[in-house]
């Protein structure tokens, strides 16, 4: 009890030693701001000062000092202690009602996040009220070339936007205005990338790209060395911001080409191809990893694309859809590099987006077929036996069909369990005179027939995650529907499933998505057609790679 | 001609001049109909305003279909002998709303009478008045075929010579969310034409002629038989308003269904973009119950009814900023409706059911629920309903919306920089 006792009135001491230092700090900002001269000597105590007072809170709240958290006290107590900041120094007028419109702001967000309904009815209205009111008090008082115009008309802007008010373009056109008015005159380039930054994660990618370029120009201009841009377009690549990245990386580039020749560029090109190719973690730009390739192949002819990069190349085609260069990438590596380690899945998948993409059977049926003649089980080999008997079976040739599955079987004995599966149900079929299991059907008429040309996989994003996976681990198969809205009478959709789904078997036509397993490795194609009650909407494909 | 009579005439001539501006004035905007007892004011800055006995008037207002608990949609309502538009009305009244929509009146037109009599005289209340234009008709609406036409033309201009003297009637609203069966895949109609063409995108342009070129006939007839309502294209989102532009043209009004959350986006401006007609928000709102938490919110509702009134106010003529292009809303609705979740169980329009029936990531509180189904259909009504009966009708209990759409009909709060806008 007594040691009990000890540690309360320790744990108090420390906590009013805490609350005495913090108090001292607030009094000490509240000085520096009283006694500033200039606005811009606002900018450091006024932010410091929203710092400490939050900071302060959360301290006194671990400190065990009773506060009601729940309330959110603290916004309405910071906003008491700016107004009777207010009332001492007339010049930080702006100053002070730019940080209680943003106190409010956040205010309304804690209020709406936490459900505080109570409050947020009875008083949100005052406090939008406020927050319009003092942002604009504050813009009104400030010049475009003042960082807190800025700030205020950002704050303003993006209260409008969250509101999706009518005022809310009208806010952004100022706000634009006002930074470009600001690029003009401002060194200090921060602040653009910050109103850029905030533009762009309220997905109004066009203006924040224009911030971004005023931005990466004046980082051009201001003379930057070559080290320095690297480091900083690297940041920004760390950071998730891939445009921005790209636009300093070309610069970058460009200067390299200038100065240091292909020698020193094509290392630089290679890595950060390899950087931005498609990978199922991490940030990537497929579209901007092609952009690289093709510079190297450009500037050094395709010589310098080693086996790996080739094939980084070809497969990161693939996972942007781009199919037909997909394939025609596949086939140059198998051109180069005949016994490369990728060659019977690269041969396998130029021989599927033959025969599924492009419906040109024709030129997929040798490539299928050769990759059926490899020796020992590999599992492209088995795949290709197996495609060959599907189509074989499409087109009614039940003979031809039996046959490769029974060399499948044969080849697969006791291993490929999901695989042979498949190939049992298909012999089934066969011998039983049944029609081929119809979401399979399906998928194949829409694939393969030319009349069929118009459901050429533009109305379905289908994806897979992870693309490359491991023998029994989960993959997630994800399809969306480009449909628009139709209030409350909802679409009923059908999707149709089909060839290698895995373990989850059957799927229910109402799922858009499903999570399955693979117990055999290979390339599995999964394959999808989406129906609406006024008839087909459109098919898709993916292909998994199973390690 | 003497001088004295020149300058008479001169005098005369003037006053004529006067007499002639000061009637150019009063007539200022252009208003098809200013005789008429309701009509659209088209204002000098593009505006539009509903005026209503010379006033303009903002249409605040619920969509009603007051089925009690252990009915379903084909109760008839208008015949219930415990009158429930008369409690409904008075708290209606109470919270400031002004105006009900009603989907199709009730069969028997005595009854129909009654009600909007008794709204009207009791509470002040107004009825935009709709017709389903037989869209739930089995299999489907046959837009494509004359006979079609004509029994739903018979119906409608029934309906209208009715009711067209009643005080209580503000408009007329055609169909709801038909526009579907053309554009979308609900409740598609085959006809001769259509059938004709293989392209699916063609069929569909087919399909809307047809449908906004029958929504023209209709309209040009209701304008005949009466000049003094406007009449209201009832559609689901803006979809289709590009043709109904080209072969719906005599429309007044449009009066759309929308549920995109917590504000209607760039609607307003869009239908300027696309078709320019003054908007009714015939159906919006949310549920108050939250799917993933299963359990009743009513602050929850609360929130998106505030949102959204707030922005349709901040669309009506003569605003700082929006488009003004909204003449008002009617949420949806007033009562819960007990039916609605399994509609073919006798059993479940007993009970309040919470599954959900449709997702919508807009409502994004509960949107992590089974499914992402987070849309519950029987939990939409301003006021829930008791299974306590007072005056031999479920009880009424106001719910959180109904208090907070209250306080905000007395005091709009628009928060937009400048003067808020009067009631």
């Amino acid at each position: 009890m007594r040691a009990l006792k000890i540690s309360l009135i320790f744990i108090f001491a420390i906590a009013s030693a805490l609350y005495a230092q913090d108090e001292n700090k607030l009094a000490d900002l509240s000085r520096q701001i009283i006694e500033a001269k200039t606005s811009a000597e606002f900018y450091g105590p006024f932010e410091e000062l929203k710092e400490e007072y939050f900071s302060r809170s959360a301290i006194q709240s671990e400190g065990g000092i009773p506060q009601d958290a729940g309330k959110d006290n603290k916004y309405s107590d910071f906003i008491d202690f700016l107004k009777s900041l207010s009332a001492k120094k007339d010049i930080a007028g702006p100053f002070i009602n730019y940080y209680i419109a943003l106190t409010r702001y956040n205010q309304l967000k804690s209020l709406e996040e936490k459900q505080l309904w109570d409050e947020y009815f009875s008083k949100g209205n005052d406090y939008r009220d406020e927050l319009a009111r003092l942002s604009q008090k504050a813009i009104d008082a400030t010049m475009a070339d003042d960082a807190l115009n800025i700030y205020s008309r950002l704050l303003l802007w993006q209260f409008h936007k969250d509101q999706q008010d009518s005022s809310s373009e009208g806010a952004l056109q100022g706000l634009m205005n006002s930074l470009l008015e600001y690029s003009k005159a401002a060194n200090d380039v921060k602040l653009i990338k910050e109103a850029a930054d905030k533009l762009y994660s309220y997905a109004e990618k066009g203006k924040a790209k224009e911030l971004y370029k005023i931005y990466v120009d004046k980082i051009i201009s201001s003379e930057i060395k070559d080290e320095a841009l690297l480091v900083s377009a690297s940041g920004f690549y760390k950071e998730g911001n891939l445009d921005l990245s790209e636009t300093l990386y070309d610069v970058y580039i460009d200067r390299l080409a200038k100065s240091g020749g292909k020698e020193k560029l094509l290392p630089v090109l290679k890595e950060l191809a390899k950087d931005f190719s498609y990978k199922d973690q991490g940030f990537n730009d497929p579209a901007y990893a092609e952009k690289l390739f093709k510079r190297m192949e450009e500037d050094a002819g395709s010589d310098v694309f080693d086996e790996e990069l080739m094939y980084m190349r070809a497969f990161n085609l693939e996972k942007s859809k781009e199919y037909p260069k997909a394939k025609e990438a596949y086939l140059d590596l198998l051109k180069r590099y005949p016994g490369a380690q990728y060659a019977d899945e690269a041969n396998f998948k130029a021989a599927v987006i033959y025969t599924y993409i492009l419906r040109d059977i024709k030129n997929a049926r040798p490539i299928f077929e050769a990759l059926a003649q490899k020796e020992g089980i590999p599992p492209q080999a088995l795949s290709s036996l197996y495609q060959l008997g599907l189509v074989s079976q499409w087109e009614n040739d039940f003979v031809k069909a039996k046959e490769y599955y029974n060399k499948l079987l044969e080849k697969a004995g006791a291993s490929f369990a999901q695989t042979t599966a498949m190939v049992k149900e298909r012999l089934k079929e066969i011998e039983e005179s049944r029609p081929m299991e119809y979401n399979l059907r399906v998928f194949l008429d829409l694939s393969l027939k030319e009349e069929n040309k118009e459901f050429d996989m533009t109305k379905i994003a289908l994806s897979a995650s992870p693309y490359e996976s491991n023998k029994e681990k989960t993959v997630n198969i994800t399809s969306t529907v480009y449909t628009t809205t139709s209030g409350c009478m909802e679409i009923q959709l059908q999707y149709l499933w089909s060839e290698d789904l895995g373990a989850k078997q059957p799927i229910p036509l109402a799922l858009p998505a499903f999570d399955t397993t693979y117990a055999d490795k290979g390339t599995k194609i999964i394959g999808l057609v989406v129906v609406s009650p006024s008839g087909v909407v459109d098919r898709s494909m993916v292909m998994v790679d199973v390690n | 001609m003497s001088v004295v009579r020149k300058a008479a005439g001169r005098r005369i001539f003037l006053a004529a001049c006067g007499f002639l501006l000061f009637v150019c004035l009063l007539g200022a905007g252009d208003s098809p109909n200013p005789r008429a007892k309701t009509y659209i004011k088209k204002l000098k800055n593009g505006h539009y305003q509903l005026i209503v006995d010379k006033k303009p008037y903002i249409v605040k207002g619920a969509c009603y279909s007051p089925i009690p608990i252990g009915q379903n949609h084909e109760y008839d309502w208008w015949s219930d002998p415990n009158k429930p538009w008369i409690a409904d009305g008075k708290l209606m009244k109470e919270m400031g709303l002004n105006t009900i929509r009603i989907y199709q009146p009730g069969e028997n037109p005595e009854a129909v009478k009654r009600v909007l009599k008794d709204l009207y005289e009791l509470y002040g209340i107004r009825v935009i008045m709709g017709h389903w234009l037989g869209f739930w008709e089995y299999p489907c609406p046959f837009y494509g075929d004359r006979f079609f036409q004509d029994k739903i033309k018979k119906e409608v201009f029934e309906m209208v010579e009715l009711y067209k003297d009643e005080p209580g009637i503000l408009f007329w609203s055609l169909g709801n969310e038909n526009n579907y069966s053309c554009l979308r895949d609900v409740n598609i109609w085959p006809s001769e034409e259509v059938d004709k063409e293989p392209d699916p995108q063609k069929q569909k342009a087919i399909r809307a002629r047809i449908y906004y070129s029958f929504i023209n006939e209709l309209t040009k007839q209701i304008h005949q038989i009466d000049p003094n309502h406007p009449v209201a294209l009832g559609n689901g989102e803006l979809v289709g308003l590009d043709f109904a532009k080209d072969y719906a043209p005599d429309i007044d009004l449009v009066a759309c269904i929308i549920y995109r959350g917590k504000t209607f986006g760039n609607l307003f401006n869009s239908l300027k973009a696309t078709f320019d007609r003054p908007i009714v928000l015939a159906e919006f709102g949310a549920d108050a119950y939250d799917s993933y938490l299963q359990k009743e919110d009513q602050n929850m509702q609360a929130f998106f009814l505030e949102s959204q009134w707030r922005q349709i106010y901040e669309n009506l003529a003569n605003s700082k900023a929006g488009a003004g292009n909204c003449l008002g809303g009617t949420m949806f609705e007033w009562t819960d409706e007990w039916w609605k979740h399994d509609e073919n169980n006798p059993d479940s329009w007993k009970a309040h059911d919470t599954g959900a029936g449709w997702s919508n990531g807009s409502y994004y509180f509960d949107i992590k629920a089974e499914g992402n189904k987070n849309m519950n259909e029987e939990w939409f009504g301003i006021v829930s309903l008791s299974e306590e009966l007072e005056n031999g009708l479920n009880k009424r209990l106001p719910r959180k919306a109904y208090y907070v759409l209250r306080e905000f009909w007395s005091k709009p709060a628009l928060n937009n920089t400048k003067k808020r806008v009067k009631k």
